[in-house]
């Protein structure tokens, strides 16, 4: 089973790396175990939602060099699928999270065959327009709460079939548990064909074509994975939440900040995402509570992070990742 | 001997230039053709035209009996028609090995098997010594018989090289004459070489097609190109023939 053999295929990465993941690992293991605030726990949930979010963006995003800023899109379909599916059918989780995939997958496929025709910039800005547009349509929506969006009923005893939970804990497993399952994908995903296509993409459209690669239909194809990723997220988010607006899951906000998991911590790079969100999500965790939330400086995060965008796209268009990868060339770690 | 390729009556404008005039020509299967020219006559257009980069304006192309015109590049490449670009840009995500897999991954789903493939592609084109370094790291030579790797890695019966000798010394021609003879003889993929460099040109190809200003000029076995009149003032220029004359002046 060669396939098999590919998901879990480290052998390329430095002993060094594995070594720090490893120990990382157990960490996100254990640290339920460990002492800790709620606080602590919301920020990890944050942090795995948001690498998640990140990996699926590093597809298309970092080993395809197509900078997409309408992720969000996709995370409000597969939240309001799974909702909408609970508030009327009854539907547990694990059958609205994938109906939600497709759903997204197929809205990709409508916005991903014109899209794609577009390069660079004008690509990243017809992403964010049609995740606008998308925003506005469910905000007037009815069916699906309109603007003040759809609160999820809860169930009388905790439910694992609704991914419904009294204690964050639970939630904490279920997402590492994807996680993995995610990381172990694009593990998979960056040395299987699509993957050397999609790099040699981001190279060289031309010469891509020239070896026989249809890019369109590849760029499409990884688009889909991407919004996979991100809907079955937005599905989580709403079980996680309770309640779900459109002008929260499907902003341009929350485009723009799985757009930055990978660009910070590495763009085209299996540990960019994580690293990216284990700084940033941490960050904006602990900056938003310091700052009291609302007061006044509720837009000071957002400064702060057009100012890490600026600073890596100056001097490390690699990211954090980037930067190791330089110093590990210099013989210095 | 059957034509593998047939161009006929290819017309190629770009706005109010007319880049390539009514191209006719065919190649044999297993042959070895050599297309020359000045800078500008045309000879990068027409393999763009064939690969499918360009649409034609009028005419029609055939690969192995198949109609190609206006076929995408992918698709082109698909049918066993592989090429080289003039100016290979590779910004570096890739490593030697993997840019010659991207290749062969036209003819697998399999890692292993576009591994092994890529692996033999590598050892034939000498690039051993270079296996897991970036392209963008290499000398020209290195990065020249990496396209070409790539494009063999796609196990095409048919292989357009866009000067592949630009900018190489000497001895890296020599080396580079020795595999274009290998690609050629030992794999039996029949060969037509954009070249700027007469010395390998004329010793590798068994015709010559000569363009200038978009059309056909001169064809035929490389003795006769290089004596033809035409050819020598078209291509060669009046530096050349003003060289000639001065030698012959002194001796």
């Amino acid at each position: 089973m060669e396939v098999i053999r590919n998901i879990f295929d480290l052998s390329d990465i430095p002993r060094k790396d594995l070594t720090v993941f490893g120990i990382f690992s157990l960490f996100l293991l254990i640290f339920p175990l460990i002492p800790h605030s709620s606080f602590a726990m919301a920020t990890m949930i944050e942090f795995l939602m948001f690498s998640l979010y990140g990996m699926g963006w590093n597809t298309i995003g970092g080993y395809g060099g197509q900078v997409d800023l309408g992720k969000a899109q996709y995370a409000g379909i597969g939240a309001f699928t799974t909702a909408v599916m609970l508030i009327h059918w009854n539907i547990p989780f694990w059958i609205s999270a994938p109906v939600g995939m497709i759903f997204a997958i197929i809205w990709s496929f409508a916005i991903g065959y014109p899209l794609f025709r577009m390069r660079g910039h004008y690509f990243a800005i017809a992403t964010i327009a049609t995740s606008l547009v998308l925003l506005d349509v469910f905000q007037s929506w009815n069916f699906v709460g309109a603007a003040k969006g759809l609160e999820l009923p809860l169930k009388s005893m905790p439910s694992l079939l609704y991914l419904q939970f009294r204690s964050d804990t639970y939630y904490y497993y279920i997402l590492l548990f994807l996680f993995f399952f995610g990381f172990f994908y694009i593990n998979w995903f960056r040395k299987s064909r699509l993957g050397f296509q999609l790099r040699a993409i981001k190279d060289n459209e031309e010469v891509a074509r020239s070896l026989g690669i249809n890019v369109h239909w590849c760029k499409i194809k990884t688009y889909a994975i991407a919004t996979s990723f991100v809907a079955v997220v937005g599905s989580f988010h709403a079980c996680y939440n309770f309640n779900i607006d459109p002008e929260d899951i499907m902003s341009l906000d929350l485009s723009i900040l799985i757009a930055m998991m990978a660009m910070v911590g590495g763009a085209g790079s299996l540990w960019g995402p994580i690293i990216g969100a284990a700084v940033l999500i941490p960050l904006k965790s602990y900056l938003g509570s310091w700052l009291g939330g609302k007061e006044g400086l509720a837009g000071l995060d957002l400064v702060i992070y057009a100012l890490i965008i600026m600073i890596i796209a100056a001097f490390e268009p690699r990211g954090i990742w980037g930067i190791v990868e330089k110093a590990r060339k210099r013989g210095k770690i | 001997m059957s034509a593998i390729l047939q161009v006929q009556g290819v017309t190629k404008d770009f706005g109010g230039l007319r880049a390539n005039d009514n191209i006719s020509f065919s190649v044999e299967k297993g042959e070895l053709l050599g297309l020359i020219g000045p800078n500008g006559a045309g000879k990068s257009t027409l393999f763009n035209c064939i690969a499918g980069v360009h649409p034609v304006t009028a005419g029609r192309i055939f690969f192995e009996g198949k109609e190609i015109t206006n076929l995408k590049p992918h698709q082109v490449a698909r049918l066993g028609l592989a090429r080289t670009f003039q100016i290979f840009v590779a910004s570096g995500d890739l490593s030697v090995l993997e840019n010659i897999m991207v290749g062969s991954f036209l003819r697998t789903r399999s890692r292993k098997i576009a591994r092994q493939k890529a692996e033999e592609i590598l050892v034939f084109m000498e690039l051993q010594e270079h296996v897991d370094q970036w392209v963008s790291e290499l000398p020209v030579a290195a990065q020249k018989r990496v396209a070409m790797a790539t494009a063999l890695a796609t196990q095409p019966r048919m292989l357009l090289l866009d000067e592949v000798a630009a900018g190489l010394n000497p001895t890296e021609i020599d080396q580079m004459m020795g595999l274009i003879r290998q690609i050629h003889d030992d794999r039996g993929i029949t060969v037509v070489l954009i070249e700027h460099v007469m010395e390998l040109v004329m010793n590798l190809s068994q015709r010559v097609i000569v363009l200038e200003s978009g059309k056909i000029i001169a064809e035929g076995k490389p003795e006769a190109i290089k004596q033809n009149p035409e050819v020598i003032k078209a291509y060669l220029g009046e530096r050349y023939v003003a060289k000639i004359a001065e030698a012959e002046g002194k001796a």
